[in-house]
């Protein structure tokens, strides 16, 4: 390439640099460019007058309206960005942790069959030694939503009542636990099985009742005889089970 | 720019505190129009923050990288605007900020000094070099759009934007000295 050519070069760069170089000669020009060291200091010395010009501009205020809108998306992109981060984890959770209907299989006490709730078909209610019906999918005033479940063979009725997020479980006609042992509630979220951490015993007229803080996404709660203190998995078959309608 | 990989809102709330004032004045500059500067800052800015870290530092500051975003996509949009001509006026001696001057840092103050002399560097370039350098850099024409559109010569066009240049960056690198 003689030296005329090379200028031809050096005005392309200038106009490169810029963003003034036509399209057809983009790619050409940077093939060049990735092996002449005089038009890559060429283009380097020239950087900072282009990079100078935007700044140059009269300068005018954005609308704070603008930041307002842009935050708004930013904020909520982040928002659905946690989500989805928290639903994988769930699901990680969920993988690697036995559901109700494993561990229920794997209790395997007195032969029982067990099925595991799905959806609503199942709105039979599981009680040790018998079996009760879910009597109603709802009711209640205001915000506050009651499904109650009518007693069983074991004669123990359960009454679950969600407002907001938040639930009561109150069981009735349940017998004297004996010593060292306690009532413990457990909710069904995703298919992992999780205490309830209020544990609780029944009265002398065999009432019982329990908070669970928080009833988002649960799908049935339970209820299981467990040794005082609590466990982190139940172990024994629940004698209470409530589905929980989405 | 870490909070990018991290998508901090707090963090891209500074940054666009920083930077959207400039980014704004430069869609504005090449739009002419207050909405579609908004629309166009509003879509780069999330495209920034969706990129999940794609600025190189080693290819210069962050403040460039954001500029060159939003200057490409306001050229986008006035590409896509059929036979919309570009604002063709630099208004040399326009205040450049409206805050006092002791409330700018001195990044901002430094950002001032370099607007200025570009300016005088602009203001003293012959109108002809200084066309070249407008219509390619805020109209996004190419050297041969230019070329008809001022009915001079391809070579003309070409000799002109580097000489234009080049007399810029030698203003800068005496404001430097």
């Amino acid at each position: 390439m003689n030296a005329n050519e090379h200028d031809n070069r050096l005005e392309e760069v200038a106009a490169y640099a810029i963003g003034g170089l036509d399209p057809d000669r983009v790619e050409e020009l940077k093939g060049h460019l990735a092996g002449c060291k005089r038009c890559q200091e060429e283009l380097r010395w020239l950087s900072p007058a282009v990079e100078a010009l935007p700044e140059a501009v009269e300068r005018q205020a954005p609308p704070p309206e603008l930041k307002q809108r842009l935050m708004a998306e930013v904020r909520a992109d982040a928002a659905a960005e946690e989500r989805r981060a928290r639903t994988e984890e769930r699901r990680e959770r969920a993988e690697s942790r036995p559901g109700i209907g494993e561990w229920l299989r794997g209790l395997n006490v007195g032969g029982l069959t067990w099925k595991p709730l799905t959806g609503l078909a199942l709105a039979i209610l599981v009680i040790a030694g018998g079996i009760g019906y879910a009597v109603g999918n709802g009711g209640g005033s205001g915000g506050a939503h009651t499904i109650e479940v009518e007693p069983g063979s074991n004669g123990i009725a359960a009454k679950v009542v969600t407002e907001d997020d938040r639930g009561e479980l109150h069981l009735t006609g349940v017998e004297q636990l004996p010593k060292g042992r306690v009532l413990e509630a457990w909710v069904e979220r995703d298919g992992i099985v999780e205490p309830v951490p209020a544990l609780f015993a029944p009265d002398q007229a065999g009432r019982a009742s329990t908070t669970i803080e928080s009833m988002n996404g649960v799908s049935a709660v339970m209820v299981t005889r467990e040794p005082a203190g609590g466990s982190k998995k139940p172990t024994t078959k629940p004698f209470v089970e409530v589905p929980i309608e989405s | 720019m870490p909070w990018i990989g991290r998508k901090d809102p707090e963090a891209f709330e500074v940054f666009y505190d920083r930077h959207g004032g400039a980014a704004f004045s430069l869609a504005y500059r090449i739009l002419g129009e207050r909405g579609a500067a908004e629309d166009c800052i509003q879509e780069a800015f999330i495209s920034i923050w969706r990129s999940g870290g794609k600025f190189d530092p080693t290819r210069g500051s962050v403040r460039s990288w954001t500029l060159s975003i939003v200057r490409n996509r306001a050229i986008d949009v006035l590409r896509s605007k059929a036979g919309k001509a570009p604002k063709m006026t630099f208004d040399d001696d326009e205040i450049i900020e409206s805050r006092p001057s002791e409330e700018l840092t001195e990044e901002e103050a430094m950002r001032n000094e370099t607007a200025t002399e570009v300016r005088g560097a602009l203001s003293q370039l012959p109108d002809d070099q200084s066309k070249v350098i407008q219509l390619a850099y805020f109209g996004g024409f190419s050297q041969s759009e230019i070329a008809r559109m001022l009915n001079v010569p391809l070579g003309t066009v070409k000799g002109r934007m580097r000489l234009g240049l080049e007399k810029i960056r030698g203003e800068l690198a005496e404001g430097l000295a």
